[in-house]
């Protein structure tokens, strides 16, 4: 097992080991009949309270059956997911049902999209409430004041002319914001954000991750946050981790990744982040054309049919373990050398 | 492709006219498109930004005339190859959609039907509008072609939308989109659901098609870097108004109405210096009671009182650049490059 350490100082609030997904998949006449996708192929990470790690990746690595792992809304093939609670850390993948709605109450998920999270026949005051009713807190106008409270905090304001406002009556902004006033209604300590503002303006975007970020500060809630953009990762998260095809390729401080990236999945989506300026014409980004193919792959290196650097050693060896090469800056490639130091 | 025979080449192929469109609703009016105008071009390519709720969608739905129920046009025409599709009966519209004017929706990867398998949903669309129709052999090569397209494994249009990842549904929904060959697609969040290699890869095909079929593109998003990448001309709305149009390298070197300018100055960047963004100040606007005059004024530094009371008109300030804003004389220049 690799070794990925949040800060030394603190416990971490989540520890996933080993944590793998396979979807079993029906025959056809492209294969046999026992054939899996491998959305998540053992992945190990920790998150420090207060913490926001960022998941990144090409689309269809593993990252939203990741986060839906992480909340119990899948069971994983195997590996486990240890949360802090108290002293103990719990293997909440081994859960039992009694346990379930005291964890569901520290543990929300913001999912990737609202318009299909967002159930179309209920108000937007029945969407946001609901958690508190589940867990019954509260009396009816306490939970009236906290959701108009929360908002007015993702700025879906003034409150009273959004509360009884159905989905289909919202535009994709809106919507989004609802989902997020749902997710932090209830106060949780850990929060899965699945792309939770890929759909709104910069400003509303810039005041919604102050808002997450302030949340993190004062009470310590820690992010997975799941993005595609990288200046919004870069703008919320301490530590960014890179997923290809269910393997976590890269993982260390932002500014560390962004500044100095080593894993040729990461360079190459580096480089196809558009520029906005009209002017600006971007070099070409350095991948092999293809496409990822997570049913069944090879036991060797996940990238390297597309990898612009590979070798015969990678097309030989087993998929390459994610080693510290120095200063915490984790990667999983055969050529990458360790620093010295 | 049947292009009109009275529309000269310079002629616009769609130009929207004043269009005034409001949903009526318990609480009131929602005034979501007003007074809105611009043009589009064949084979050229135009951004629409703005505030989130400010009106995008909804205009977006108004070309294709499939807005909501509770929506009324107010005033306007929408004008396609020459012809008001206002004034058109639903089966002049029907004949129109899809195979003339195609959307990419946003959010649309949720519109799978999860009981067919992909491909099977993407072959009745073209069942449906592509004459003749095709065989089922030719069907599966251009489903198989339109997904590697998009970067999708062709095996995968035997299967069935939940074994996609969001990401994958939503290529899959551009490949539908491509698919009855339209004159015009309005894309409407394309590529926020993928990864900056896909979005690079399905834009820059996009762009290759463009160019080779001389079909335009309408996007729509809220990443400014995406349409600084792919658009010739843009037009920026807030609060149900167009507030700034004109080609897209003009109206990043040269914002002038002041929320385009907000807008171009907050952007985080994965490059320089690390900092601490400031959202707009002040409220969205309540599209049920907007603000009179200019509806950006109660938000806007360079207010002054003119604003509060008189409407500002969508006026050229040259090269084809127009501006609504009383003060846009003293909008300062975007100091430096955005780059950096
Ligand atoms: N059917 C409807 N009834 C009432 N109001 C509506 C309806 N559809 C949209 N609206 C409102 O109209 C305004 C414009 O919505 P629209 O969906 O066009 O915004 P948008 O610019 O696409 O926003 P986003 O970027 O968040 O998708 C919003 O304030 C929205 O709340
Ligand atoms: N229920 C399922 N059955 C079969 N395969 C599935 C299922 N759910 C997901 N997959 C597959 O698992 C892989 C990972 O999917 P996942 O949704 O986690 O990706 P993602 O990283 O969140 O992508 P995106 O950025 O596009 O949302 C994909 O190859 C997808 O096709
Ligand atoms: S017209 Fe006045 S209030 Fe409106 S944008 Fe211009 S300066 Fe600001
Ligand atoms: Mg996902
Ligand atoms: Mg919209």
């Amino acid at each position: 097992m690799t070794d990925v350490q949040a800060p030394a100082s603190t416990r971490p609030l989540i520890k996933v080991e080993g944590l793998q997904k396979l979807f079993p998949i029906g025959s056809s006449r492209f294969r046999a009949p026992d054939a899996h996708v491998h959305a998540v192929d053992g992945i190990d990470f920790e998150i420090a309270p207060g913490e926001s790690l960022g998941l990144v990746g090409e689309s269809g690595c593993g990252k939203s059956t990741t986060g839906r792992m992480l909340v119990r809304l899948m069971d994983p093939t195997a590996g486990s997911i240890l949360l802090q609670d108290g002293d103990e850390m719990i293997d909440i993948a081994a859960i039992d049902k009694r346990d379930m709605l005291r964890f569901r109450r520290r543990v929300q998920m913001i999912f990737q999209d609202p318009f299909e999270s967002l159930n179309p026949r209920r108000t937007v005051y029945d969407t946001v409430a609901e958690p508190l009713t589940v867990q019954r807190v509260g009396s009816v106008p306490e939970r009236e004041m906290r959701v108009a409270k929360l908002l007015d905090l993702v700025g879906l304001s003034p409150a009273d002319t959004f509360m009884f406002r159905y989905p289909h009556e919202l535009s994709g902004g809106q919507r989004q914001r609802v989902a997020i006033a749902r997710a932090l209604v209830l106060d949780p300590s850990f929060v899965v954000a699945d792309e939770p503002t890929s759909m709104l303006d910069v400003s509303i975007r810039i005041s919604i991750m102050d808002l997450m970020l302030s949340l993190a500060e004062e009470f310590g809630v820690s992010y997975l946050y799941i993005t595609h953009d990288l200046a919004v990762a870069r703008y919320m998260c301490d530590r960014i981790a890179v997923m290809y095809l269910g393997k976590i390729v890269e993982i260390t401080d932002t500014e560390e990744l962004l500044s100095n990236p080593q894993h040729p999945y990461t360079k190459a989506l580096l480089s196809a982040v558009p520029v906005p300026d009209p002017a600006y014409r971007r070099p070409d980004v350095l991948i092999k054309g293809g496409i990822a193919k997570a049913i069944d792959p090879p036991p060797v290196c996940r990238f390297v049919d597309r990898c612009p650097m590979a070798t015969d050693f990678c097309r030989t060896h087993d998929h390459p373990d994610l080693v510290d090469k120095g200063n915490r800056h984790f990667v999983a490639c055969h050529l990458v050398e360790s620093s010295a130091g | 492709m049947t292009i009109s025979n009275e529309v000269s080449n310079d002629a616009p192929i769609l130009d929207v006219r004043n269009v005034v469109m409001h949903y009526r609703t318990e609480k009131g009016d929602v005034s979501a498109i007003e007074n809105v105008s611009f043009s589009l071009k064949s084979g050229e390519s135009f951004g629409l930004v703005g505030e989130s709720g400010c009106g995008k969608t909804s205009m977006a739905m108004a070309l294709l005339q499939l807005q909501a129920e509770n929506a009324t046009f107010k005033g306007g025409e929408i004008v396609l190859n020459g012809e008001d599709m206002l004034k058109m009966n639903p089966a002049e519209v029907r004949s129109h959609r899809w195979s003339d004017i195609s959307m990419v929706f946003q959010g649309a990867m949720n519109a799978w039907n999860p009981v067919h398998r992909v491909g099977a949903q993407i072959k009745e669309a073209m069942d449906l509008h592509i004459r003749p129709q095709l065989s089922h052999t030719e069907s599966r090569e251009r489903i198989a072609s339109l997904f590697e397209m998009v970067g999708l494994d062709p095996e995968m249009m035997d299967r069935y939308p939940h074994e996609f990842s969001g990401g994958m549904r939503q290529r899959a929904i551009i490949a539908m989109a491509l698919s009855c060959d339209p004159q015009i697609i309005i894309a409407d969040e394309p590529t926020t659901a993928l990864d900056v290699i896909v979005q690079d890869q399905i834009l820059t095909e996009l762009k290759k098609i463009q160019h080779d079929l001389g079909m335009s593109i309408i996007y729509i998003s809220h990443d400014i870097a995406v349409i600084a990448e792919v658009t010739d001309r843009m037009g920026v709305m807030y609060a149900g108004k167009m507030v700034e149009t004109g080609p897209t390298i003009e109206v990043f070197h040269n914002p002038k109405h002041p929320y385009a300018f907000l807008l171009l100055s907050s952007t985080p960047s994965i490059t320089g210096p690390r900092r601490k963004l400031a959202p707009l100040e002040g409220e969205p606007p309540n599209l049920l009671d907007p603000p009179p005059g200019c509806r950006f004024h109660p938000r806007c530094p360079f207010v002054t009182d003119q604003c509060r009371t008189e409407e500002p008109p969508l006026a050229e300030i040259g090269g084809g650049h127009r501006v609504a804003c009383w003060n846009w004389e003293s909008v300062p220049p975007l100091s430096e490059g955005l780059r950096k």
